[in-house]
């Protein structure tokens, strides 16, 4: 497919401009390791005081931990696009975008991809494995594709959340502080949910889902059979917020501005 | 086919609010806003034929950019129609922009960190052109910018001369037949302008390529097109020829008279006459100059007058330019005969 082909031409180009730029890279994956063991120490402390959480022990909220790294690494590569506003609004950047006979969203995603993240995924399957271990998992033939699915599912709400949010930018181009804080929710997901108030539960589940990225597919592998039915919906949840995402999208370049000049 | 753009009754409102002054004021924008509707582009209509080269010229904020965004299907109309090679911009986005090029001058298109080239094939490839198509198109394009020993350098450590050719180039890798430019030689000196110029005429000769032009600089406009729009506040105020502009508003000619000594306006006027010659001091001591009707009879006998009475130096005869006129239009903001 040619989206494909632009794909690959893309990833060339950016790996070709990445590796003028050595060092940057570096420094990049080494405080992307350094975020990640802070969070992992964070959930070690807490543990420190207690030996179980609402029935969830240590190696279980590990688990989840590691689990949502994988979803939360293919956001960070393709999605992250928190300085949407600045960049490609209020600069009038999206002008360019639009002069070309590609999707604008899809060029905006190869714009600001960033590979290194993908590195997030081989950290997330190995705090996954070092707590299935310790748990004694086993690991059933139809698992990693399941595995795939929830991934996909949870990277796509992560995804259709934060395009959603970057939409907001067509309709009013004032700043908002609502991307951080949109980082900070999106970090309870990480954490079982019935640990949380009925509200915020809520919330988590069906308005921002982002219990969908992390507990409720992680909840699958660790054999907890009442969670089975929200971790099934995770592929059609990420389905349905992403397509939501587009159509607010597509929408929204059609409210664009455009910026001075 | 015999229209590449059609246009009727194109209109674009920006809501915006005004802010109430002081802080109570921005207490009470907090409840009730007062929005006012500015109209960027008001109802225009414009008609372009294939192989035409277009001047849009106005006031900064006059619309043009607004314009020019709404043909690219950038912007949305307000109201109005457009159809662009039998295609609406904005409903048909993708399909139509592969058939336009365009080049805004504040902005760029190429990738900042990667070589020129790679640009290109980054574009080749986002605009789907097959390697037969762009190495016989492509080869004219760099041979005329002169831009092959620049293909390896990284966008960054280009001049802006060298980046605007490049960006010329790059917006015409699909080989467009229309090609929108947007102020493309804001801030180049002479020869790069000189040489833009020539490419894109010889690029509207040998593929009959549309091109509509904004700019400010108007000598762009007077060595590229025949045909001028000009607007003003949103509304078209001009439309046609180059030079039946010059010849309705240029209709004066001046001479320019350097005397060996002071004269004074009595002096001139018993000279000449009242009827025929408006005279006004000049810039220089001892210079003066008469403004006369384009008529060959008058200019003849105004200088036969003045120089049987008065000792001169030098002598001039000036043809209004288009900037004067412009400018003259732009002050009266209207258009007479």
């Amino acid at each position: 497919m040619r989206y494909i082909s632009i794909f690959m031409q893309y990833v060339g180009q950016y790996m070709k401009t990445r590796l003028t730029y050595r060092s940057d890279m570096v420094v990049e994956l080494l405080s992307d390791l350094l975020f990640q063991a802070v969070n992992l120490i964070f959930i070690l402390v807490v543990f420190g005081h207690t030996k179980l959480l609402s029935g969830w022990s240590k190696d279980e909220i590990i688990f989840i931990y590691g689990f949502f790294l994988v979803p939360f690494a293919f956001f960070s590569t393709f999605f992250n696009i928190w300085d949407f506003n600045e960049r490609y609004i209020v600069k009038g950047e999206l002008d360019r975008i639009l002069t070309r006979p590609i999707h604008s969203l899809f060029q905006v995603i190869l714009e600001r991809m960033e590979l290194e993240s993908m590195f997030g995924i081989i950290t997330g399957l190995v705090v996954m494995f070092y707590a299935g271990s310790n748990l004694g998992l086993t690991i059933e033939w139809y698992d990693p594709i399941l595995f795939i699915l929830f991934v996909l599912g949870g990277a796509l709400v992560y995804a259709g959340i934060f395009i959603s949010l970057a939409t907001v930018s067509f309709w009013s181009d004032s700043r908002t502080a609502i991307m951080p804080m949109m980082y900070n929710i999106g970090n309870f997901g990480r954490y079982p949910v019935d640990i949380y108030h009925q509200v915020i539960r809520y919330v988590l589940t069906w308005i921002l889902p982002f219990a969908f990225v992390g507990v409720y597919p992680a909840a699958f592998f660790l054999d907890k059979t009442e969670w089975y039915g929200y971790a099934f919906l995770t592929p059609f949840m990420g389905i349905l917020f992403f397509g939501l995402s587009i159509f607010l999208w597509n929408v929204g370049v059609t409210k664009y501005r455009g910026a001075g000049s | 086919m015999d229209k590449m753009i059609h246009v009727e009754n194109l209109t674009k409102e920006f809501k915006s609010y005004s802010s109430r002054s002081g802080l109570k004021g921005a207490f009470r924008d907090l409840l009730t806003r007062n929005y006012k509707i500015h109209r960027a582009v008001d109802s225009i209509s414009l008609d372009v034929k294939p192989g035409e080269m277009i001047g849009y010229i106005g006031e900064n904020g006059a619309g043009k950019s607004t314009t020019i965004k709404m043909l690219t299907g950038i912007l949305t109309p307000t109201d109005g129609t457009v159809t662009i090679n039998g295609m609406n911009p904005h409903k048909e986005r993708e399909k139509f922009v592969k058939t336009i090029g365009v080049v805004f001058g504040q902005r760029s298109q190429l990738w900042w960190d990667i070589a020129v080239q790679e640009s290109f094939r980054l574009l080749k490839k986002v605009y789907n052109v097959s390697d037969e198509d762009y190495n016989e198109h492509m080869s004219m394009v760099i041979e005329a910018l002169d831009i092959a020993p620049l293909l390896d350098k990284p966008v960054r450590k280009l001049s802006l001369g060298q980046r605007m050719r490049c960006e010329l180039a790059a917006a015409l890798i699909h080989n467009p037949p229309l090609l929108f430019l947007d102020e493309p030689t804001i801030g180049l000196d002479v020869l790069v302008k000189l040489k833009i110029r020539e490419f894109l005429k010889e690029l509207n000769e040998r593929y009959n390529t549309t091109i509509m032009l904004t700019t400010h600089d108007l000598s762009d406009i007077e060595a590229l097109c025949e045909r001028v729009v000009m607007l003003d506040e949103g509304k078209i105020i001009y439309d046609g020829a180059l030079n039946q502009l010059k010849t309705s508003w240029g209709e004066g000619k001046q001479i320019e008279f350097h005397f060996k000594a002071a004269k004074s306006r009595e002096e001139l006027n018993a000279a000449t006459g009242k009827q025929l010659v408006v005279w006004e001091p000049g810039e220089n001591a001892n210079t003066w100059t008469a403004n006369v009707t384009n008529d060959e009879d008058i200019i003849s006998q105004v200088i036969g007058d003045v120089v049987s009475n008065h000792q001169i130096l030098d002598l001039k005869i000036l043809e209004t330019s288009t900037e004067e006129i412009i400018r003259n239009i732009y002050e009266e903001g209207v258009i007479h005969g």
